[in-house]
């Protein structure tokens, strides 16, 4: 390694790098593309495929559901108690409750649910990828005629992206229950007036880009790191190459979180 | 290509990778992804819900010169509580904005004709529309109406108040500036009281001047002396009057003379009064003796009348007698 870096030059040190950045992304691209369509194929869903899929999809998902159920409650019942004693002091309890869904539902709870499942789910599943593309079963798949995309990698994607929807939706609901209650407490007094300014927060416009944004966020959850794994990028080793993918998500996520605050704020 | 008809030999399963199979894999996968559709649907359907997508509403235009403030999805409230929500803003050809806002049918009945509409911006928050129904029996709100919107703006007040401040410490400024009309009665007052406290005090301040001060001090002690003189004079008359061979022992002489005086007249006119008793007895007894004469009066006449008929006989008796006359002895 230390011989690679040790290159005279710095121009040929600047393009091999720009040339592997070029390589990953377009990667990610190219790839994105592929499972797409391949997600769009009927035959992508064979009896095996499907079995397969659901295989991966169950344990994704169910294992991690209780865990993150909890987490979210307890995040959304210290964010709603925190907002709603500062708002109190400040005088803006009528403003509280439409911050704490701003900032928990919008904004905070999809971005966490998928962080969860990227550490939980798509981040080992990148691995064990990478695992069986060193052990040369991808190739022996190839061998037989088999597409290790269509094998390997496409039941793991679409398990991914449900893992983040699922959590993204449940972990939404469940704070907009612990918003309700660590405002209102047990009662339905404050249901009509509670419905009201979430019908007003979720304008068409907040509830597209909601919707987009936890699409995309699942995607590049589900996506880079099974594209970091599938692929040698060439640099060194897959320790190096799981962290490049990592960086690469979390770029993109920062891209999406702020592309949706645009969206909504301005 | 996984084909159904001739599955491709599975490939030797590296050893943390092996697949176990999972019970009821297909049933659990199913109820998973049912489980998330109906989280997402029954999201969907509660914030259609939420926005009022199931309720019929009635429309009401609310005209304002200035839609400042107001965004879509804003509530128009009536007595706090949101009975109605901004669907549209938009302009219309007369220049003026156009609010046009739904109103849930169950809601609708506390618009009446006679509402009154407000578009009030406060200093904190957003803009607010409120609804007022002063006399809620008359008709009901037509759907569609039009009505004017008053404006009420906190922060539209600010400048004039702004204005009202400046003006105030302007005042202010100029009163207590340092050649002002303040500043100098202070100074004045202050040479005032310097004075008070110097020789002469008050008097020099009230005279204006020492030469005066000094007179009425003179003035004061010359009065003192007319004061002590007319005491001695007031010493002397007193004892002119009251002394022996004053005015007043003769005086209580004089009094008790004319109590001796008065003690003689009082006997005098009791012998009036004796005097005037005899004169009364006197007139009784003429009153008596004229009581009297009336009665022998009387008898004369009585007299007299039996004459004239005795005359009055005799010339009957006696008709060749011309002499009436009767000589009375």
């Amino acid at each position: 390694m230390l011989s690679r870096m040790s290159l005279p030059h710095l121009h040929e040190r600047l393009w091999f790098a720009l040339r592997r950045w070029a390589v990953a992304w377009g990667r990610i691209v190219y790839l994105g593309a592929v499972v797409l369509v391949l997600a769009l194929t009927p035959s992508s869903y064979t009896r095996s495929a499907r079995r397969s899929m659901a295989r991966h999809i169950y344990l994704d998902t169910a294992p991690i559901l209780p865990g993150f159920t909890v987490l979210a409650a307890l995040l959304s019942l210290v964010l709603t108690r925190i907002v709603v004693v500062t708002a109190l002091s400040y005088g803006l309890t009528a403003y509280a409750l439409e911050m704490v869904i701003r900032v928990l539902v919008l904004e905070l709870i999809p971005l966490t649910a998928a962080l969860f499942v990227a550490m939980r789910c798509t981040i080992p599943n990148g691995a064990r990828l990478a695992v069986l593309r060193q052990s040369g079963q991808l190739d022996a798949l190839r061998k037989m005629g088999a597409d290790p995309v269509r094998v390997e990698l496409l039941p793991r994607v679409v398990a991914g992206v449900f893992a983040c929807i699922t959590l993204a939706a449940l972990s939404c609901v469940v704070a907009l229950v612990m918003a309700y209650l660590g405002v209102y407490g047990f009662n339905l007094a404050g249901l009509p007036s509670y419905t009201r300014m979430f019908g007003h927060v979720f304008s068409p416009a907040v509830t597209l880009v909601f919707a987009i944004k936890t699409l995309l966020s699942s995607l590049a959850v589900a996506l880079i790191p099974m594209t970091a794994g599938l692929y040698d990028m060439g640099e060194g080793g897959p320790q190096e190459s799981e962290l490049g993918g990592l960086a690469r998500m979390f770029a993109v996520l920062l891209l999406i979180e702020v592309a949706s605050l645009v969206g909504n704020y301005y | 290509m996984q084909d159904p008809a001739t599955p491709p030999p599975v490939p030797p399963p590296v050893a943390e990778d092996i697949l176990r199979p999972v019970a009821h894999l297909e049933l659990k996968a199913v109820a998973l992804m049912v489980f998330t559709l109906a989280l997402i649907v029954g999201s969907a359907l509660y914030l259609l819900y939420a926005r009022g997508a199931f309720e019929p509403t009635q429309t009401l235009v609310l005209t304002a010169d200035d839609s400042e403030g107001v965004v879509v999805g804003m509530d128009m409230t009536f007595s706090g509580f949101p009975i109605g929500r901004v669907r549209r803003i938009e302009l219309a050809p007369e220049g003026n904005a156009r609010i046009v806002i739904d109103v849930p049918r169950k809601d609708a009945h506390w618009l009446r004709v006679s509402s009154i509409f407000t578009l009030v911006r406060g200093m904190v928050g957003g803009t607010n529309i409120r609804a007022y129904s002063g006399m809620l029996q008359d008709d009901p709100l037509p759907d569609g109406a039009v009505r004017p919107v008053l404006r009420g703006d906190a922060t539209a007040e600010i400048p004039q108040l702004m204005a009202s401040a400046r003006e105030l410490l302007t005042n202010l400024n100029a009163l207590t500036a340092q050649d002002s009309a303040l500043g100098a009665s202070m100074a004045n007052v202050q040479a005032l009281t310097e004075r008070l406290n110097g020789p002469g005090g008050a008097l020099q301040l009230l005279m204006g001047n020492e030469q005066d001060a000094r007179k009425i001090v003179a003035t004061l002690d010359r009065t003192n002396a007319l004061l002590a003189r007319i005491d001695s004079m007031a010493a002397k008359a007193d004892a002119q009057v009251f002394g022996p061979g004053g005015v007043m022992p003769e005086v209580q002489a004089t009094v008790v003379q004319l109590g001796g005086l008065l003690a003689d007249t009082r006997a005098s006119l009791k012998k009036v009064d004796a005097v005037l008793a005899e004169v009364q007895a006197v007139g009784a007894n003429v009153r008596e003796g004229t009581a009297d004469l009336g009665a022998l009066r009387a008898q004369v006449e009585s007299n007299l009348r039996k004459i004239d008929s005795l005359v009055n006989e005799i010339n009957r008796k006696w008709p060749f007698a011309r002499e009436t006359e009767i000589k009375l002895p």
